[in-house]
């Protein structure tokens, strides 16, 4: 997973503001990764919906993303140190009546909330906290999709007919009453586990999606309720899952907890907390280079 | 209940003691402020959420400040050429629509998506050519990440487009004395009475506290 684990990478990484670098034989070397984190190189990300004026393709600079989803003995640690957050004290106002229900007690995951096992039933509100508690953040729809949209092979899903059936197949499977340990699954091109077949996941910006939820609304952006040029445009028809995300996210509130939705983190390479959906071009983390786009998937 | 500091950012959150950070609590309501000046936030209020935003006037602000008044609260910005002048036009008609007394006493709270174009002086502009009285409409902006939660508090969805304008729900909010959600107006069309009303309600409730 991690090839250079050295004392020297790291420091070089941190010399060179740990971006990638060309070493003189012409290889990539990559920074070394946070403990369980994974590195997405800068890529693109091609918004299902998007404006007229939009690029079909949005930049998305390198980032780190956790392998795998937070486990309830993580999410514990956090209600261990942020009291605020265990069950029995949360605000309605951050979390539903189902936060952490599948939990035994306050600090007690229990028999259904194994440790291993990601943690669920928690609000957005609740996995940024403890995104900010371990010095990450989520990641945004764009970062989250774009790391979704590798295969097990390649950086294109797509062309991968066993990853895409057992995406599938996930979304038509009933939620088990104890989930699968979180890590379980294989890993994806760059490294990620079970980023679509364990549990829906929380992004940064879930509250983007400008769709109503109401069917007969939904041709588009429905213009009343949302402001916009009107002209939205999908990326790929055919891609349904993404299509299910995107349906699934915009029928969430902050405050919500599911059964099945969890998260995972992200963390700017450059240490910089705020995420950033769409990078400012003129804020490239690594302009200089011409080997960090990535041939669209 | 101590929920007011949630939100500060990570290095300020790890740093327990409210009274490390006087400056902060000046300004946000945290909890270093004598417990006796004000009873603890309704655990429905969004004035839980303690972001520090920036008037057009270039002053600090909290909407805890709010706290005690009816309120009625979009998010916009100010470029948007279509649905934004109808929502504050909305929001003019709701109060217009007020009992004197309590057009008086609500207060019109115009919070901006765009933090990189609206600035205090945009903003300040913007108050100019819609007429909007200094005594009676908030004008702020705000950090990207109060604005992704106050956003998720009222349950608008929005993103920014590659031209620099946004896409939005349109949304108007009454929120009572306490801070809590009382009423929404979603979409373009009529409503107006309604918000009105609830705008009185809302107002007659936070009386007797």
């Amino acid at each position: 997973m991690n090839p250079l684990p050295s004392i020297h990478s790291v420091r070089l990484a941190l010399l060179l503001g740990a971006g990638w670098l060309a070493t003189s034989a012409g290889a990539e070397v990559r920074p070394v990764p946070p403990s369980g984190m994974v590195l997405l190189p800068a890529g693109v990300y091609t918004p299902l919906l998007r404006d007229a004026v939009d690029p079909a393709k949005i930049p998305v600079a390198a980032f780190w993303l956790d392998e795998r989803p937070v486990t309830n003995g993580e999410f514990l640690a956090f209600v261990q140190a942020e009291a605020r957050w265990r069950r029995s004290r949360v605000s309605p106002l951050f979390a539903d009546r189902q936060y952490l229900a599948n939990w035994a007690g306050d600090l007690e995951p229990g028999a259904q909330a194994p440790v291993n096992v990601p943690v669920v039933r928690i609000s957005w509100f609740a996995a940024r906290a403890y995104a900010k508690w371990a010095g990450k953040r989520l990641p945004t729809t764009a970062e989250w999709e774009r790391a979704a949209g590798a295969g097990y092979r390649g950086p294109a899903a797509k062309a991968e007919a066993d990853f895409t059936a057992r995406a599938l197949a996930w979304y038509s499977a009933p939620t088990p009453a104890v989930l699968p340990a979180s890590g379980s699954g294989p890993v994806n091109f760059y490294g990620a586990r079970d980023l679509l077949d364990l549990v829906w996941e929380w992004v940064d910006d879930f509250n983007s999606a400008m769709v109503t939820g109401e069917s007969r609304a939904d041709g588009g952006l429905e213009r009343n309720l949302f402001c916009g040029s009107g002209s939205v445009s999908a990326g790929d028809r055919e891609d349904y899952p993404a299509f299910m995300r995107l349906g699934y996210r915009s029928s969430l509130r902050a405050n919500y907890t599911v059964a099945n939705l969890g998260f995972r983190c992200a963390r700017n390479l450059a240490q910089d907390l705020a995420p950033q959906a769409v990078p400012d071009p003129s804020t490239d983390l690594f302009p200089s280079s011409p080997s960090i786009l990535l041939p669209a998937p | 209940m101590n929920t007011a500091h949630l939100f500060l950012p990570a290095l300020l959150g790890l740093v327990t003691a409210a009274s490390a950070l006087p400056a902060a609590d000046a300004c946000c309501g945290a909890p270093g402020r004598p417990a006796a000046a004000t009873a603890a936030l309704s655990d429905r209020s969004i004035y839980q959420l303690d972001a520090t935003w920036t008037t057009d006037a270039g002053m600090p602000f909290t909407l805890a400040e709010l706290r005690g008044r009816p309120v009625v609260l979009a998010m916009f910005f100010t470029s948007c050429g279509y649905a934004c002048p109808r929502i504050v036009e909305a929001m003019t008609q709701i109060r217009q629509a007020l009992p004197a007394a309590m057009r008086d006493r609500a207060r019109f709270v115009l919070v901006s998506f765009d933090d990189q174009h609206d600035t205090v002086a945009v903003l300040q502009a913007y108050r100019v050519q819609h007429g909007l009285d200094p005594a009676r409409w908030v004008l702020l902006r705000g950090a990207p990440d109060d604005i992704r939660e106050l956003a998720a508090v009222l349950g608008v969805s929005y993103q920014k487009d590659a031209a620099g304008l946004f896409s939005h729900s349109n949304l108007i909010t009454i929120l009572n004395g306490e801070g809590e959600i009382a009423h929404q107006r979603a979409g373009l069309e009529g409503g107006l009475a309604e918000a009105a009303r609830a705008v009185v309600a809302a107002g007659n409730a936070g009386r007797g506290r």
